[in-house]
């Protein structure tokens, strides 16, 4: 946006995705400046830094003036998954249990299929696994075995422990990972492998790190807990460089804060933090967190966040200004044992491909996409089958002459002949009817899996908002919002750079889990909930150290970090459990044993269905979560003075045909960062910036408020 | 598929009112649905489809939107379940019927039941349920009565009716695999019943619920009748939510999208599948007959399987020859004329589980598309003769585990449609055929919880892949009844079991050779913890290897059974000596019997179907699961790839000469690599072998003649398998006889053996029953 001089920017956003990075600053006055550039693989500082300064460039700012006054700066990438996706981290080595040495490569079967749509995943010859992260030559066994209440059944055989490290570590290994069966629950053995190991490594006089499954991530499900131990040695490794040469070229610019970096739970973690695997995914939650920043300080409780890019629509809910967490996800294919955000994403985005099917004529969109190389419609894209973005030009959604704002020229005719061709003559419909029902398809289907998201979980659209960001978001939200009765449907004038957003707005947070079996019968004793009470609590106090070291190795004192203790509950007998926050923050007694179990049963019917709830069958608490915050500057949202309804004249760019409901119609074209706030536009109309359109559709409208948020809504009646 | 009820009702509009949308009662409109398919040769008489044809986004909109509702369902309904089968191994379905009982769209997951609950929904409308005990909006339906067409007891549906303003528009089914159903002995898929008696608690498509709740008589009785009720309770739970789910689902579309655009689709839908089916056919094969064949043994006369009747108690192998018949337009005929007789054990088939479950079969590779409904049972020609195993003609049959025969059988179709796609230049479609399924780990007794418990390991979900025409079968990956493969987490069956994990790891040659091998299998040891009271059994192929190689390709390894008895660890343990650990990595060198003491009571044989034996702590049991077979010959593989086999220990280095002719040579780190020239002179070598072993066909033809005119070569079970397929299916006899050039009045009889065999010359089946109208979905 269009700023002036202000005082220096306060707090600094980062996207760095496979392409493009986007940086986000923002001033004290909540004033905000997007800056893009070309991510720069092999060092992530220099494409930042352009990125910087395309977005300083706005306030007239040089790239050091402005780092010298930020007080804070998040980081969220691509480049640790792109590691992984491309098998290029660290050569490590992997100790288990003897005799189950082959159990990392074996992929528990199901990784030969995940992240397959719905067709690939019945059809088997399609089915292949990646290469493991660990192969089997540096894997080695120790004999030893812990049951599943955590008694010994095979003492630990240290020698064994002792070859294994002899060996990994005459392989010239850059990193250990330890997992050994049920170490969640009885750590010792796979402690004291870890400091065999060490000690092997000292006589070595070598510097390779260890990571024990336990000291990291003490969960159930040995496949997820060893995958996820290995990513911290094999591909969080190598980002705490990358972290740290971005940091010493920040400092260069003047920069005196500590960069952190997005984590899979919600909030940032420092650089230097222990379990830096936990950054793996980030990018999508920022603008997850980001609404839930906006929702925190506009007064809204329940969101719906959708985010359409190239090649995913990605959803996510906030209900009472929580996130939902998943606690073991997958990810890149691998099953991971993180607190992911629960964010659920579908193969179809703006670049997704339409095909009809040769032998049923049923329309198939994506999983595949285009990607960045658009559609049929940019001539030197090599793509010859029609994508979501080909119809939206034949349809007049976009502008051919403004894509990234112009930097990508858009062919019209070549997208009609596409549709014509592949679409609308086999299917026996105009070019334009053909693009419209792919669009409506697309729609109806994102619709769905918005109602599902709501509604079958127990709750009413009527309560959420519904926000709408990402590049191709605001070109649907009036389609995939039609109908389900949202309270609101919000676009953020910065859409496109609202994921960098969400990093500047999110807290400094820590959160550690840990399994726990504590099972209660329903007709158990006042003295049995007493103890069960004790254990949770012992639990969280473990845990409360966890999270108070890290912020104390960042300098925070603990009267600075603020405690959520949260746990993760089911009926006795169960594999799925639900995560509730405590409605208390201590327990020491049957009392508050029962307003956990109340807090449970409530929740659990507005996930599944009252009818699903066992109460008959008793409860268990399978872990112990401890989040603790602290505070930190984040940015101000904009308020601007509300101008009149009508849009200033300079913001009006003319008209373009665009048809929809069987109809061509011209729709009124503005451009989006000259609009003021309090401006009322009625469609149809399509609402242009650089990275991102905004479409009001006949029969809707729009306006901009003091925060510079589009509200969109049916004309009324 | 010709389709006929047993007792022909006339055709003629009933006057009572009935209750499906428009007044028709279920019987009349299912009528005039089979009525309309017959006469014209389309589903419903739907010649052209109006909704499809004139408003294609509408109809793929209503298709997306149902089909991600069951998708949806299922994944969010899981979660209830407490049993790991469901939870982690997604044996659960559910599925979406017209008014009539033909599926629309189903979920993902235990496909087989597409038809398995259409034929329960189909018994009800056939056998008067409407008016009683009436079917109503709220009413909750269940089933598992094998009889009616189910797989086995062991799979629950819970079917519940969908209505729109008063009137029935269809239903919605849903179904978990159960890990008990109170058979004679523990576990889902039993061995030691003979008879549906003893074959687990079986429930008739009995109403349990109404207005949305279930009865307490029915919980009370049901929760009684197995061993783990928790289970129970919750995939019942499981199975109704996601019903209910799924019936809102349709609600909302249909207050969307309005009732006649629903209406129109739940009928378009079906001939739409049997249309894409035909295309598909069409596209990928071509046209002529494809014979193959299965096999797999039930050897009972071993002291270990112990069953209460002697006429029980004998060798038997089942035979499947099935033909193929694809014509030019794309329609089929699937005929399995000379199988053998059912049997008294559990491995029998409903002919309803044999034409549905052939679905989940086929979705994984000629229709792995999101339209899987009814359509393709409508395109396609059954015929299966009455009394053999997958078409008994006796009521008293057991069916727990009928997979053990449709696993075997099944196998051959890959071979079958592999030729055709081959034949396209499909390479990538080839699949030399799925591995048997086994084995299956199940017991049961007193658990770490000191509750009484049954285990039933699903471990079986990820074998060994069949080769493709261009790279090898994946490992450890899949099973033919879910192609989404999970052998789950050590530490949530160590939950659900008490059996400790001493090893899990890669079979090593386990996959058959070939060109491009067969995925390998994997095994798991495990050892006995905490446990009281307990028995456990094995359950799986053993003489025989069920599924074959394609085009010089070799089938898997057997199966065969490990287990041990006062094996002494405890002492081992605290002694620090060496202890059984990880794979039974040769079974010839058997490394572990070495480990334990001489007083040890060792079970190490072909013997891999049993009953429940009496296990104790520190006992060990082997869970070995199969590979999948192999394409091409062995000798045209490349070396590397043999050498790699070797290094990643999915091949014994000594098999690298004697099946592959590859000669390796091996360094200190005991790396292999190819001795290139040395391997060209062994291949040489071994093909010259070849010839020198070759024989005119006619010569070695003249040879097995005579062995057949003497009655000799063959042991027993092998001749009543082929007398009771003589006796079964005529064409194949006569057949045989063309072959072998016998003469015309030779003849091979059950009577002729001596043996038992029981159940040959006298049967009864359900229809005697009063008042019975099975649904016969074949030609008999």
């Amino acid at each position: 946006m269009v700023a002036t001089a202000n005082e220096g920017p306060q707090v600094l956003g980062i996207d760095a995705g496979g392409t493009m990075t986007d940086t986000f600053f923002v001033n004290r006055t909540g004033d905000f400046v997007v800056g893009k550039a070309q991510t720069t693989p092999d060092d992530e500082s220099i494409g930042l830094l352009e990125s910087s300064a395309d977005a300083l460039a706005n306030w007239d700012m040089a790239v050091d003036d402005g780092f010298s006054s930020l007080r804070t700066g998040v980081y969220s990438g691509t480049a640790m998954l792109n590691r992984v996706v491309q098998r290029k981290g660290l050569e490590c080595g992997l100790i288990v249990n003897a005799g189950m040495e082959d159990f990392h490569r074996m992929g528990r079967a199901i990784q030969c299929y995940l992240g397959y749509a719905y067709e690939d995943r019945i059809h088997l010859n399609t089915h292949r696994y990646d290469k493991p992260l660990v192969p089997r030559e540096r894997t080695r066994g120790v004999v030893e075995r812990i049951d599943m209440m955590g008694n010994v059944v095979i003492p630990l055989r240290e020698y064994g422990a002792r070859a294994a490290a002899r060996e990994l570590i005459a392989l010239g290994v850059k990193g250990i990972a330890i997992s050994l069966l049920h170490s969640y629950k009885n750590p010792t053995h796979e402690r004291r492998v870890r400091d065999i190991v060490q000690e092997e490594i000292d006589a070595a006089g070598v510097q390779i790190p260890i990571f024990a499954s336990a000291d990291y991530y003490p969960m159930r499900k040995e496949s997820h807990r060893t995958n996820t131990t290995i990513l911290e040695a094999y591909a969080a490794e190598p980002s705490r460089q990358t972290l740290a040469k971005i940091s010493t070229a920040f400092e260069k610019q003047g920069a005196q804060f500590d960069l952190r970096v997005m984590a899979t739970h919600g909030g940032t973690i420092s650089r230097k933090a222990k379990e830096l695997a936990r950054t793996v995914v980030s990018g999508p939650i920022g603008g997850v967190i980001g609404a839930k920043y906006l929702g925190e300080q506009l007064g809204y409780k329940n969101i719906v966040c959708s985010d359409i890019g190239g090649t995913s629509f990605d959803l996510a809910l906030i209900t009472k200004g929580d996130v939902t967490i998943r606690n073991d996800p997958d990810m890149a294919r691998l099953v991971l044992s993180l607190p992911l955000v629960a964010l659920d994403s579908v193969g179809a985005g703006a670049g997704s491909f339409v095909r009809l099917d040769p032998y049923t004529k049923a329309i198939h969109l994506g999983p595949d996409s285009a990607g960045y190389r658009v559609g049929v419609c940019w001539a030197d894209s090599g793509i010859e089958t029609v994508t979501i973005s080909d119809c939206h030009l034949v349809l007049g959604y976009i502008n051919p002459d403004n894509f990234l704002g112009g930097q990508v020229k858009l062919d019209r005719q070549r997208a009609v002949d596409a549709v014509r061709e592949q679409l609308a003559e086999p299917l026996g419909l105009s070019v334009e009817d053909a693009a419209a029902g792919v669009i409506e398809l697309l729609d109806s289907s994102l619709r769905d899996y918005m109602r599902s998201m709501v509604s079958a979980k127990g709750y009413s659209p009527a309560s959420f908002t519904c926000f709408s960001y990402g590049g191709a978001g605001p070109v649907h939200c009036y389609g995939y919002t039609q109908g389900l009765g949202f309270e609101d449907v919000v676009v953020p004038a910065w859409a496109a750079g609202f994921s960098a957003f969400g990093c500047a707005a999110a807290d400094f947070e820590y959160r550690y889990d840990k399994s726990l079996d504590i099972n209660i019968a329903p007709d158990a004793s006042e003295d049995q909930q007493t103890e069960a009470a004790h254990t949770l609590q012992s639990a969280w106090n473990e845990l409360t150290e966890n999270v108070l070291h890290e912020f104390e190795v960042n300098g925070f004192a603990r009267d600075d970090v603020r405690l959520q203790p949260v746990f993760r509950m089911q009926y006795r007998g169960q594999l799925n459990d639900l995560e509730i926050e405590s409605p208390i923050a201590e327990i020491d007694s049957a009392a508050g044993w029962q307003q956990l179990v109340d807090a449970f049963n409530a929740h659990y019917a507005e996930v599944y269905a009252a009818s699903a709830r066992s109460p008959e069958l008793g409860y268990s608490v399978t872990s112990a979560v401890m989040r603790g915050l602290v505070e930190i500057p984040k940015p101000n949202i904009p308020k601007d003075p509300i101008a009149g309804k009508t849009p200033p004249a300079a913001a009006e760019t003319g008209t373009r045909k665009f048809y929809r409901n069987k109809e061509w119609v011209d729709a009124r074209l503005f451009h989006m960062e000259s609009l003021e706030p309090g401006n009322h536009i009625v469609g149809p109309a399509v609402i242009e910036s650089d990275a991102t359109t905004f479409v009001v559709p006949k029969g809707m409208e729009t306006w901009l408020d003091e925060h510079r948020l589009f509200h969109l809504r049916d004309v009324p009646a | 598929m010709t389709t006929q009820t047993k007792k022909v009702t006339p055709m003629q509009e009933d006057t009572a009112a009935g209750i499906v949308r428009g007044g028709e009662t279920l019987k009349a409109h299912r009528d005039r649905i089979l009525k309309a398919t017959r006469d014209s040769g389309h589903y419903a008489g739907l010649t052209h489809c109006e909704l499809r044809e004139t408003q294609p986004i509408h109809y793929n909109k209503l298709f997306s939107r149902l089909r991600a509702g069951v998708v949806d369902a299922r994944e969010t309904a899981k979660k209830i379940a407490a049993s790991p089968i469901v939870e982690q191994e997604g044996e659960l379905c559910f599925s979406l019927y017209n008014a009539a009982g033909d599926c629309i769209l189903t979920s993902t997951g235990i496909i087989i039941h597409v038809g398995t609950m259409g034929a329960a929904i189909k018994y009800m409308i056939e056998n008067g349920w409407e008016e009683d005990p009436g079917v109503a909006a709220g009413d909750v339906f269940c089933n598992n009565d094998c009889l009616t067409g189910n797989v086995h007891p062991c799979d629950i549906h819970t079917i519940v009716p969908i209505f729109w303003e008063g009137e029935l528009i269809g239903w919605v089914g849903g179904v978990t695999h159960v890990i008990d159903t109170g058979a004679v002995g523990p576990g889902s898929m039993t061995t030691g019943q003979v008879q549906r008696f003893g074959d687990g608690y079986q429930i008739t498509c009995r109403k349990i619920g109404t207005n949305d709740k279930l009865h307490r008589d029915w919980l009370h009785e049901s929760q009684r009748m197995v061993r783990t009720t928790r289970y129970w309770m919750l995939d019942e739970r499981t199975r109704l939510a996601g019903c209910h789910m799924i019936r809102k689902q349709v609600e909302e579309i249909i207050a969307d999208e309005g009732i006649d655009a629903y209406w129109a689709f739940a009928y378009e839908a079906i001939e739409h599948g049997r249309t894409g089916l035909q295309n598909r056919l069409r596209a990928m094969t071509i046209p002529g007959r494809y014979r193959q064949v299965g096999f797999v043994d039930v050897p009972y006369s071993h002291e270990d399987v112990r069953v209460p009747s002697d006429f029980a108690k004998v060798d038997s192998i089942m035979h499947t020859p099935s033909e193929i018949e694809i014509r030019r337009d794309g329609s089929w005929r699937l005929d399995f004329e000379g199988s053998s007789r059912w049997g008294w054990h559990t491995y029998n088939a409903h002919q309803v589980t044999f034409t549905s479950g052939i679905w989940v079969m086929m979705t994984q590779t000629l229709i792995p598309t999101e339209l899987i409904n009814d359509g393709a049972a409508y395109g396609t020609e059954f015929r299966l003769p009455k009394g053999t195993w997958m078409n008994p003609d006796d009521r008293r049959v057991a069916f727990a585990y009928a997979w053990h025969f449709l696993v075997s059988s099944w196998t051959s179709l890959w071979r079958g449609l592999s030729r055709a796609y081959f034949g396209r230049g499909f390479l990538e479609e080839v699949n030399a055929g799925n591995a048997n399924t086994s084995n299956w780990l199940q017991g049961g007794g007193f658990n770490q919880y000191d509750e009484i418990h049954a285990v039933n390991s699903f471990e079986s979900a990820a074998e060994g892949v069949g080769a493709m025409a261009l790279r090898d079968g994946l490992n450890h990956a899949a099973a033919i009844w879910n192609p989404e493969g999970d052998m789950g987490d050590m530490e949530i069956w160590e939950l659900a079991e008490p059996l400790i994990y001493l090893g899990r790891k890669v079979k090593t040659n386990s996959g058959g050779y070939g060109k491009y091998r067969g995925g390998c299998g994997y095994e798991t040891l495990r050892m006995v913890w905490n446990a009281k009271d307990w028995t456990m059994f094995f359950m799986g192929n053993g003489h025989m290897v069920s599924d074959w190689g394609l085009m010089g390709g070799y089938p898997s390894a057997a199966g065969y059974r490990f287990a041990a008895h006062d094996t002494q660890l405890k002492q081992a343990i605290a002694d620090g000596a060496e202890l059984p650990l990880g794979g039974d990595r040769d079974p010839d060198q058997t490394a572990w019997d070495a480990l334990l003491p001489d007083s040890a009571r060792i079970k190490r044989d072909k013997q891999a179907i049993t009953t429940e034996e009496m296990f104790s702590d520190y006992d060990l049991y082997l869970n070995y699961l199969r590979g999948g077979p192999g394409f091409g010959d062995p000798l045209e593989r490349a070396p590397q790839a043999v050498a790699d086999d070797v290094n990643g220990d999915y091949l014994l280095a000594r098999f690298a000469d004697s099946a592959y002719g590859v000669v390796l040579a091996c360094d200190n780190d005991g790396h292999y690599t190819v001795n290139t020239a040395a391997t060209e002179r062994r291949r040489e070598q071994i093909r010259q072998e070849r010839l020198d072993r070759a024989q005119p066909t006619r010569d070695w033809m003249a040879g097995e003649r005579d062995k057949i005119l003497a009655k000799q070569g063959a042991e027993d079970h092998v001749k009543q398998m082929f007398a009771s397929s003589f006796r079964l299916g005529p064409r194949f006899y006569e057949q045989f006889k063309t072959f072998w050039s016998l003469p015309e009045d030779w003849t091979l009889t059950e009577e002729e053996l001596d043996r038992p065999s029981y159940g040959a010359h006298y049967a009864m089946d359900i229809s005697e029953l009063p008042d019975v109208h099975p649904v016969i979905l074949v030609e008999e």
